[in-house]
């Protein structure tokens, strides 16, 4: 027992409505929640779908993939073109390619690399990179050693602290675990389309039913395959052959 | 034109000219038993008594000394110079505050000017006082040759003539002096000299009997203001004033080298780096108020860790760029701390800072986007403590390089460097991978086509890129390849090689 109860205890004691108002109440299936800054996504379907109508900003955002690398380029560069910020990418799997860069509107001043080398240096860079508020958009690639529940638990936390967009990138083999972040979504490639599938959104209760399909670049699509290109000859193989021309433009003869 | 000469002022100048200065900074063993020489520039500008008794001279040609001598030589550090000079400043500081350093640009002569008059209480006379220098400069085993006159230049002339000093020289006894001293020793205005030679000028005597004939104004109409001055100066002529302590130029006070050192003792020892944080942060911030008043930054410090048995430990923290704030230095100092184990029981902890610089002094880069400018400086911080854990290369920006390869186009760059993002025509037309391996990886080719970590169909291609025919030719023929699970490739068949790689993805 309290030895020194409070004169008014009603005093200490917020009212509902006041609880209410904070933006980290879940309210279940009630979109009711207080407005919250979000950026465009570039995509309208997926901008229906996100409450707010857009990525969350000071937010967690998992993104569940096949693969060590697939499509978050396609997906994200429409948010990050408008970027005022730096966008910073931490521990990618894979160098990004200047030129694809440049082409895609993106400026390469604006973009920083940083790699590390085990879970504990990523979980500082982090945890720093959103302290920093020159980082606008933080784009995290898990690294070898899976992250567990308080280390994302850790994540969402400093991002929550932060003003930009954090996206964490995980395999599609954690989608079924626990995850603090309050998006989560799946991607995948499909032929024509790219197809996310958000299954977890605070504010939202269960999974929506339909995924969003976002349309791939038409020059992704390519011509139509060699041997259909052939209507008079006999089917051939899918392997081209090349006669490669001797030299180069020196050793034309 | 009213011309006298003036009263004694009362200042005394003692002139420490080092004539072994290129060989004392360098640190060169003065009673060497082989021939040395010091050379700037291919002449000699030192050498040691053996190499002149073989006929060695200052200004002659290196390779003529090497000739004559068979000397060993080494260049002339002036910094290094200036160094010794700077320490000695620092310490004779002990004796006066009155310190000048001169080195002669025209030949290798280089001193100490020091004016005593004030401080001769004190050290019990003008003779006690010389006594004290030479014993510190012998104590040094730095060479030294003395001169005491009523002016800094008069005193430095002298010092090129033995004189003993009895405390008692007036400055008649000095202009007498003067007089005996042959004009070449004006190192510094050659061409004056020259010009006063060819007129039957020898000595300084003769220019004073000129100057009390005529006046200073001749000289001054023909060898132009300056040198006139100096003559003033070296014979204490007072030109134009009647009271002339009224316009007495005042004599520099020295102003030795401020540095921040300051350290915290504890009441009990330490063996956890928790605790060191108060103290570290209060030390830094004491730094910082330093700093601040001076208008000063710094980018390293300087931590020592110490025990009651006198074992100590350094620890230096640098930033990347120089800082007059605490803060960075606090957590940088944090994570250098927390990947160690204190090494003893900490008794006293001790934070230097010798390496401060104005902040007007820095330059900066012009950037006339002020929204990149506030990144970059509000990313500083963040910068240094990714790099201050995780190493320099940690953190970098892209940047494209013309290149025909395009692993090669693909360049990584410093933070603080700008990232070249002029396109050519030819790439901005052709569809490039957002991902780019650090080094193509070799394509499986099997029965039913190109494998890697799936069958491959090309969609769309070639795409010729060649060239690099001065130094390894490469010819590459490049397809948008998609894998069965969809995923986009970029992939390339070596022309010369006949080989299949990937090189990228599209995503």
């Amino acid at each position: 027992m309290n030895p020194n109860p409070p004169d008014n205890p009603q005093a200490s004691v917020p009212d509902l409505e006041q609880l209410l108002c904070r933006r980290d109440i879940w309210r279940g299936g009630s979109h009711r929640l207080a407005p919250s800054p979000t950026r465009d996504t570039g995509y309208s379907g997926l901008n229906a779908q996100l409450l707010g109508g857009g990525w969350p900003s000071s937010n967690l955002v998992e993104v569940c993939q096949q693969g060590f690398v697939q499509s978050e380029w396609l997906l994200l560069s429409p948010a990050l073109t408008d970027t005022q910020g730096l966008i910073v990418l931490l521990n990618p799997p894979c160098v990004p390619f200047a030129q694809a860069l440049i082409k895609a509107g993106i400026d390469l001043e604006r973009v920083l690399v940083v790699e590390s080398s085990n879970k504990a240096d990523f979980l500082f860079s982090f945890i720093e990179l959103t302290r920093a508020n020159a980082c606008e958009v933080v784009l995290a690639w898990q690294p070898a050693q899976s992250l567990n529940y308080t280390e994302l638990r850790k994540c969402q936390l400093a991002a929550t602290g932060g003003q930009g967009l954090y996206v964490l990138f995980r395999p599609a083999a954690v989608a079924e675990q626990s995850s603090p972040a309050s998006l989560r979504l799946t991607i995948s490639l499909q032929a024509q389309d790219l197809q996310v599938r958000i299954f977890k959104q605070k504010g939202e209760l269960g999974a929506l039913a339909q995924p969003v399909l976002l349309p791939l670049p038409h020059n992704w699509q390519g011509f139509a395959p060699h041997h259909l290109l052939d209507q008079t000859g006999k089917p051939k193989s899918n392997v081209v052959h090349l006669r490669p021309q001797r030299g180069g433009r020196r050793g034309r003869k | 034109m009213s011309q006298r000469t003036a009263s004694y002022s009362g200042r005394l100048w003692l002139a420490l000219r080092l004539p072994d200065l290129p060989a004392n900074a360098l640190a060169i063993d003065l009673y060497h038993d082989a021939p040395l020489v010091i050379i700037e520039q291919r002449y000699v500008v030192w050498a040691n008594t053996i190499a002149v008794a073989k006929g060695v001279m200052r200004g002659m040609d290196a390779s003529t000394a090497q000739l004559l001598s068979g000397c060993v030589h080494q260049e002339r550090q002036l910094s290094f110079e200036q160094s010794l000079l700077a320490e000695l400043s620092a310490q004779l500081y002990a004796f006066t505050p009155y310190i000048e350093t001169y080195t002669s640009k025209q030949v290798p002569q280089s001193g100490l000017l020091l004016e005593i008059s004030s401080c001769l209480m004190l050290f019990g006379g003008a003779r006690a006082f010389v006594e004290k220098i030479v014993q510190f400069f012998a104590a040094k085993n730095v060479t030294l040759a003395i001169g005491l006159a009523h002016s800094a230049q008069a005193a430095w002339l002298l010092s090129f003539v033995h004189y003993d000093i009895h405390g008692a020289e007036s400055k008649p006894v000095f202009v007498e002096r003067l007089q005996q001293l042959p004009i070449q020793l004006l190192h510094d205005y050659p061409a004056q000299v020259d010009a006063l030679e060819k007129t039957g000028f020898v000595t300084f005597g003769d220019i004073a009997r000129q100057i009390a004939a005529q006046s200073i104004s001749s000289i001054k109409k023909r060898f132009g203001h300056e040198f006139a001055q100096t003559l003033c100066d070296i014979f204490g002529i007072d030109q134009d004033f009647q009271q002339s302590s009224l316009f007495e130029k005042p004599v520099v006070m020295y102003k030795p080298q401020e540095f921040f050192s300051e350290e915290i003792q504890f009441e009990y020892p330490i063996n956890q780096v928790d605790q060191l944080q108060a103290p570290v942060e209060n030390l830094l911030q004491q730094l910082a108020d330093f700093l601040r008043k001076r208008q000063w930054e710094t980018h390293q410090i300087e931590w020592t860790l110490a025990d009651i048995y006198h074992s100590k430990e350094v620890m230096s923290v640098y930033a990347d760029t120089a800082q007059s704030h605490w803060q960075l230095f606090f957590d940088l100092t944090l994570i250098q701390l927390e990947n160690r184990d204190l090494p003893f029981e900490v008794d006293t902890l001790a934070l230097s800072c010798r390496n401060a610089q104005p902040i007007q002094t820095q330059s900066q880069l012009l950037a006339f986007d002020s929204r990149r400018k506030h990144n970059g400086q509000a990313f500083t911080t963040t910068a240094a403590k990714l790099k201050a854990r995780m190493g320099d290369t940690c953190i970098y920006k892209l940047s494209y390089r013309d290149s025909y390869i395009p692993e090669d186009s693909n360049q990584r760059i410093a933070l603080n460097q700008s990232s070249n993002q002029q396109l050519p025509d030819r790439h901005l037309a052709a569809l490039r991978p957002s991902w780019l391996f650090k080094s193509p990886i070799e394509i499986e080719v099997r029965q039913r086509g190109l494998y890697w970590r799936g069958y491959l169909t090309l969609l769309a291609g070639p795409e010729r890129l060649q060239g690099n025919w001065w130094k390894a030719p490469s010819a590459r023929d490049y397809f948008l390849a998609q894998r069965n699970d969809y995923v986009r490739l970029w992939v390339f068949r070596d022309l010369h090689k006949k080989q299949w790689y990937v090189q990228g993805i599209y995503g």
